[in-house]
Order: C-alpha cells, then structure tokens, then sequence
C-alpha cells in the first residue's frame, strides 16, 4: 500500500484498534454462560487488525509482528488441548473442566473462573493467528509483495507474487503458458 | 415461519446451484459462500419452532426455548465454512495467476488427462 | 486413566510439535517417525484388545453418551486405525528415503500428521456430527498438502476436487440436519435405537439416499469420482500413498458404520441401489485404468474399481459380505499404497512414470520386479495372494444372493485389471529397449524398495494368514452390525431410554 496515507484515518484507526480489542475482551470473558467466546472474539481482533493494515500498511504490521501468525494459530491450539488434557492428570475424561467461584477479590469482588477461559483463549488466539494469516498473504499477494515466510516460498509461492494488477504483457504470458503446456504434453 | 424458512432455504439453494454452474470463477466462488449459508439455514430451521419446548435440564425455565443444539452445529460449520471459503479464494486466485484466465470452461477445456506425467 | 483419546492426540501434538519446529531438519523426521511408530504400536495394542471383547469408550468432558460428545473404538474402527497408522509410518519413512530434509517442505510433515488426525478422529467419532467435523479436518489437510508442492497444472486439477468435495460436505451437513429433525439425536447409537422403531419412515429412507450420495462422494462410487482420477496423480508419491490408501477407504467405512450400525437394516433400496452403483464403479473404473498410460494414473483408477469390490459387499447387506468387505479394505489399503510407492520406485529409476518412455527394470533391478508382481496380482486377485480371499467371499455372497450380473462384472473387472497390470509389467519391466535408461546410480531406489518391502511383506502376510484376518474381520462385522449391543455399550440400556425427544 504505498499511496498517500490519510493522518485522519490512521489517528482514527490507533482509537478504534484499541476500542475494539476491549470489546474482544469482554466478548472473551463473558464468553462463558453469556454470548460470546473465543471465536468471536478472535474474530473482533481480527477486524482490529484490518484495520490496522489499512493503516500502516502490511508490510509494516508483519516487520511489527516479527514471527509467522500461524504460529500463534498452533499456540492456541496447543493451549486447548493442553487445557483438555490437564483432567487427565487427575483421573478425569478428556475435556472435563473445573469452575472456582471466587469471593471478595479486591477491585473485582465476585469472580467465577474456570478451565473453559483456558480452552476459549485457546480458540482466540487460533482465530487470531489464522486470520492475522489470511491477511498478510491475501493483502500481499493481491499488492504483489511476497506473500509467505522464506521456507514455504521455495516451493509453491512463486506464482502468488505477482501483482493483480501488474501490466504483463500478454504476448510474453501466452509464451509463457504455451512452454508449459508443452512440457505437460510430453 | 417453517414456511418461509423453507422457501428462503429453497431459494438459496437454487441460486447457489446457479451460480456454481457458471463459467466465472468469481460466480462459482460466490455460489459456494451462498450454498454454506443455506445449508447452515437449513440446520437452523431443523431446530424448530421454540414454541412449547423448555429446557431439559432448567426444570421451570422462564419461557420456551430454542434447541441450542443446531446452533452449536451452526456455529462450527461456519467455522469450516471460512476456513475453506480462504483456501477456495486463494486457490481461484493462485490459477487465475498461472493459467491468466478466469473461465472455468476455458480452463477445462481441452485438457488430456490420460498421459500427463 | 482413559487412553482412548490418544489415537486422535498423539498425531495432532505431533503435528503442532512439527510446526513449532520449523525448518526440516533430521532431528524433526526422526521425532515425528518415533511417534508415528509409537501411534502404530498403540493402534496394533488397541486392536488386539479389541478382538478379545473389549470396546473403547470416552465420554468427552464427563457428558454421558446421548447428550455429550463419546469416542466410541471398537474392533472395526480399531482395525482402520490400525491400517491408518501404518500407512502413514510407512509413507513417512518412504518421504524421507526419497527427499533429503533439505528440500522437503517444512509444511509437510505437520500436515500429513493432521490429516492422520482427521482420519483417526472419522474412525472413532460416536455421533453424526463429530464424523462431519472429522472429514473436514481431513478435507483440509488434503486441500492444503494436494496443492503445497504443486506446479500450475496441478493446482487447476486440485479444483474440481476442492468443488465436488465441499458440494459433498454441504450436503453431509444437510443430512446431519435431517437427522437431527427425524430422530432428535446425532448421536450413532441413539439413532440406531429410534430409528429401529421407525423403519417404513419414507423420511428415514430419503435420509439414507442423502447419506448414500454424501459418503458415495467421498469413497468416489460411480457417477460421482471424476474428481478422484485426475488429483490423485498430482501428488508427490508418499503422499499418494496415503491418500489412495485411506481417504476413499474412510468413506467405504463410513457407508459400513451408518448403513450397517446406525439406520435400520431395512433399507433395501438404498442397498441395491449401492451394489447396482458399485458394479458401475468397478467396470467404469478399470475401463479409465486401462485408458491411462502412466503408472500413477492407472493405480488411480484402479482405487474407483476396488472401491467397487467394497462397496458391492455393502450392498449385498449379509454378515458375510461385511466381513468380506472389512477383508477387502484390509487387503486393499495395504497393496493399493505400496503400488503407489513402488510406481515411485519405479518412476525414480526411469525418471519418469510414463509407460511410453519406461522399460529395462526388471533386467537390472529384479527384485523391484518381484515386489510388483506381488501386489500387482493380489490386486488383480490370484490365490494365493491377499486379494484373492475378499473377492473369493463377495463372489460367494453375490450367488448366494442370486446377482449374477453384479458377479459377472465383478469377474470382468478382475480380468480386466489384471490386464492393465500387465500392461504396466511388460512396458516398465519387460520392456528390453537400450534406450531406456535406468538410473542405477541414483541409490535411493535400494532404500525406497526396503520401505516397500515392509509393507509388500505385510500384504504377503495377509494372504498366507487369510483365516486369522477373516476371522477378525468377522468378529468385526458381527459387532458392527449389533445395534443393540453398540447401543448397550455406548448408552448403558436399550429400549427407548431416559430422554424425551425434543
């Protein structure tokens, strides 16, 4: 996204990212015995981080990332089942899950927490990574930039570069496609 | 309401058949995105009417309730459905970039398959 | 401590474990082939268990059965994890001979592993809609790894896979809707008692149409394979492996779960219309192997004509075609998989797997020929080998049965596929051309055929030790077709129960 950057819209966006993600929280936290959840949560997030590539761009959100999102999608996923795994320790099925109903927590006063929270941000931080995913490479790849991290480039990626929009030239393309298909043909 | 329900599904449905018969990848795509949510209606609709149901375990509960149960199945098939609906995109994508064509039908059209390698 | 969640953990943790990894490196192929071998033994334990009258049985999070989500492993899901698992320890094994880690995809193991997961979770799965959950997760590890390593003309061929397969998917979920209306319950052991009562229910009968098409989709029965001959070749040849052995055979056992445990036994119109389907499939199928002139092609089609054999013995509905179908998938997952990775061997030494341009193989590596032979005539289905017994079985229920035509096609399609071995054998290993190079000193070969060997023994096994395999097979029908006594095993009573439809 190189064109001119509107200072309205990313001082907008800065608020809006951080509103959101209060609301992802509150979705998360209550996801339990009211509407919400990690999933819907994540999918707040989610729309936070559009925003925040509409804003900054994508190539800047990856460098401010620093690591693949997919692995924050396999943390998660390793958080649930971990989660579901912590009964077994004490001789219950798979999945069982424990409450504690907390009183007189200073600030906070009632609190009622149990193993689901665990499971659900588990699910959240899944969403996340995986939707974080879909963007960079959907947004790169449509703005030609390099849509994946270096180890799957080597294979598969190639193609995902160019740019939607880029002018190639059609004679050259059909050249292209025809040396292809000749070596298909064989 | 099964009534309408119904026919709104029946709709969906036919205009989901449509579109994936279409040559354009972008009508094909679309036509998947709708086919998923009509068959998530459908699960819903399966549901039923809440009137005159209560929950099973509540005991007096406060009103009639819907069968949360199809909601669940809903709620994890339109997490499928995105996944897929993803891949679906980027895939139509990555073979518009290869073979520079849109057309399904052009794309299909004289492939011999039988000795490829 | 209940152990039953583990064929379905261990692959997903190795999966993640795999990803967290990143790059290949030796030292990951050999924590993931550990526990691919530790998930086998675990199977071939759960197996033997199983066989001595014991059923597995999780109720997840403590929600007892109708309510909650149950994994359900008895001796038939046992078996398919059991051959799953090998499967993929085998194809794994047969990866790591053919690429250096160096240039192996570091998304490849991680995904082979979940798609493992998906398989094992379809297998073990006690309700209708964990099954859906399961053939997703599966689908998508398939639609990832079917399009991670491809050119351009692959990625066009995965497409009409992705199309077909999400169209059978949707109508999976509309069947599970259905179900969910008629009986009030998704749970396999609950709807096998309340739809026992409502057997002459046309509705009962439109839901096993729906659940015949959407299974149909998945194993690739007649009218609904085209996307199966075209992807399959597209694979790199482990991964090939895997898929012909297991994703066709997952929707082979599901049609034996949901037609033989779950709905009434009294649909015989769904039955013969499934035979009348796999008689189609059996001819039309072998007739595509025999159009095709490259190895990995003709072994594609030849999954759509064995799936055939399979699905034929489903529709004949008796307790000895089950057996003989649950021997079918056993000998079938075995040879069809190590066809495939011997194809590969094949396609290593030749460069290339088009019947055109291969030959000399069988002058300077024989025992490659061997192997081949091997497999290539118990696929075919010559005494003494292991696909000899299946075939013998459904031919003997088929005349029981009185349907002679489906028995006749059965006989051509034996021929016939025995015709395109041949045609494999004296192109690639009789063929004496000079022309025809074979690269020798491209050493993997010896490693790869050692891979294959293992399972080439196994298959060899199962012919010799036929009686010992029929009758587990046996034992597995049996218990498949006992609604009563899944239902006493999964929900503690029989009868119309405790709970009151919605």
């Amino acid at each position: 996204m190189n064109g001119p950057r509107s200072y309205i819209f990313n001082s907008m966006v800065r608020l809006a990212v951080f509103l959101v993600n209060v609301f992802a929280l509150y979705l998360l936290l209550r996801g339990h015995n009211a509407p919400g959840g990690g999933f819907i949560a994540g999918l707040a997030t989610a729309i936070s981080l559009i925003l925040l590539s509409l804003a900054l761009g994508v190539q800047e959100m990856h460098r401010l990332l620093r690591f693949d999102p997919v692995l924050l999608a396999a943390g998660g996923l390793l958080t649930a089942i971990v989660t579901g795994l912590l009964p077994l320790l004490v001789g219950k099925p798979f999945l069982e899950h424990f409450n504690f109903h907390l009183h007189d927590v200073p600030l906070l006063g009632e609190v009622h927490v149990g193993t689901p929270l665990l499971f659900d941000v588990g699910v959240y931080l899944v969403v996340v990574g995986v939707t974080c995913k879909m963007i960079f490479v959907f947004a790169k790849s449509t703005q030609g930039l390099r849509a994946l991290v270096a180890e799957e480039e080597r294979r598969y990626s190639s193609p995902v570069e160019q740019p939607i929009e880029a002018d190639v030239p059609r004679a050259e393309a059909e050249v292209g496609n025809q040396g292809k298909e000749k070596t298909h043909a064989d | 309401m099964q009534i309408e329900s119904a026919l709104l599904i029946g709709v969906l449905f036919g205009c989901a058949t449509y579109l994936i018969l279409q040559n354009s990848f972008v009508k094909i795509l679309f036509g998947f995105v709708v086919l998923t949510n009509a068959a998530n209606l459908l699960v819903l609709t399966m549901s039923g009417n809440p009137g005159g149901k209560y929950a099973p375990i509540v005991g007096d509960a406060a009103g009639p309730l819907v069968d949360p149960l199809p909601q669940a199945l809903i709620l994890t098939a339109i997490v499928i459905g995105f996944g897929v609906t993803a891949y679906l995109v980027l895939l139509l994508y990555r073979i518009f970039l290869d073979q520079n064509t849109t057309n399904a039908a052009e794309l299909y059209e004289d492939q011999d398959t039988s000795e490829h390698t | 401590m209940n152990w039953t969640i583990l064929p379905i953990l261990l692959p997903l943790l190795t999966a993640l474990l795999a990803l967290f990894w990143g790059k290949p490196s030796r030292a990951r192929r050999v924590v993931v082939a550990c526990s691919a071998g530790v998930q086998l033994v675990l199977a071939l334990a759960l197996v033997t268990r199983a066989y001595h009258g014991e059923t597995f049985l999780l109720n997840l999070g403590n929600w007892t059965a109708p309510f909650g989500i149950v994994v359900v492993i008895d001796l038939l899901a046992a078996v398919m994890i059991a051959l799953c698992t090998f499967v993929a320890l085998v194809a794994v094994l047969f990866g790591y001979v053919e690429l250096s880690s160096r240039i192996e995809h570091p998304l490849r193991l991680p995904l082979t592993q979940l798609l493992v997961t998906g398989i094992n979770l379809a297998f073990c799965t006690g309700d209708l809609f964990n099954l859906f959950v399961a053939f997703e997760i599966m689908l998508i590890a398939s639609y990832a790894l079917l399009t991670l390593e491809a050119d351009d003309w692959d990625v066009k061929q995965a497409f009409p896979y992705l199309a077909i397969n999400l169209m059978g998917s949707t109508l999976f979920l509309c069947a599970a809707g259905l179900a969910y209306t008629l009986f009030g319950t998704l749970n396999f052991a609950d709807i096998a008692l309340r739809s026992a009562e409502m057997a002459d229910d046309p509705r009962v009968l439109a839901l096993g149409l729906l659940l015949m098409v959407v299974f149909g989709i998945k194993a690739g029965v007649f009218p609904l394979y085209y996307w199966l001959p075209n992807s399959y070749p597209t694979l790199p040849i482990p991964l090939a492996a895997i898929y012909s052995g297991m994703l066709t055979k997952v929707g082979v056992y599901v049609l034996l779960r949901v037609f033989g445990t779950v709905l009434p036994h009294s649909l015989d119109l769904v039955h013969q219309l499934l035979a009348w389907l796999a008689g189609a499939t059996m001819i039309f199928g072998v007739l595509g192997a025999i159009s095709r002139n490259f190895i990995r092609g003709i072994l594609s089609y030849h999954i759509l004509s064995q799936i055939g054999f399979m699905v034929l013995a489903i529709g004949l509905f008796t307790p000895l075609s089950f057996a003989a179908c649950i021997f079918y998938i056993i000998h079938h997952i075995i040879v069809k998989s190590s066809l495939f990775l011997i194809g590969g061997v094949g396609a290593c030494l030749n460069r290339t797997d088009n019947l055109d341009r291969m030959g000399n193989l069988w002058r300077h590596a024989p025992w490659l020929g061997v192997l081949f032979l091997c497999q290539a005539l118990s696929l075919a289905g010559l005494p003494p080998l292991s696909g000899f017994w299946g075939k013998y079985a459904i031919i003997v229920v088929g005349l029981e049965k009185g349907a002679y035509v489906l028995v006749g096609a059965c006989i051509v399609a034996s021929i016939l596929t025995l015709f395109s071995m041949l045609k494999i054998w004296n192109s690639a290993f009789w063929n004496s051309d000079e022309e025809r190079e074979v690269c020798l000193w491209d050493l993997r070969w010896v490693r790869m055929s050692w891979v294959v060997a293992i399972m080439v023994v196994v298959s060899l096994g199962i012919g010799l030790g036929a009686e010992l395999i029929f009758r587990v097979a046996q034992e597995a029908a049996t218990r498949a077709l006992d609604q009563e006594g899944y239902a006493r095993i999964v929900l503690g009573y029989v009868g119309k129960g405790a709970t009151p439809a919605p």
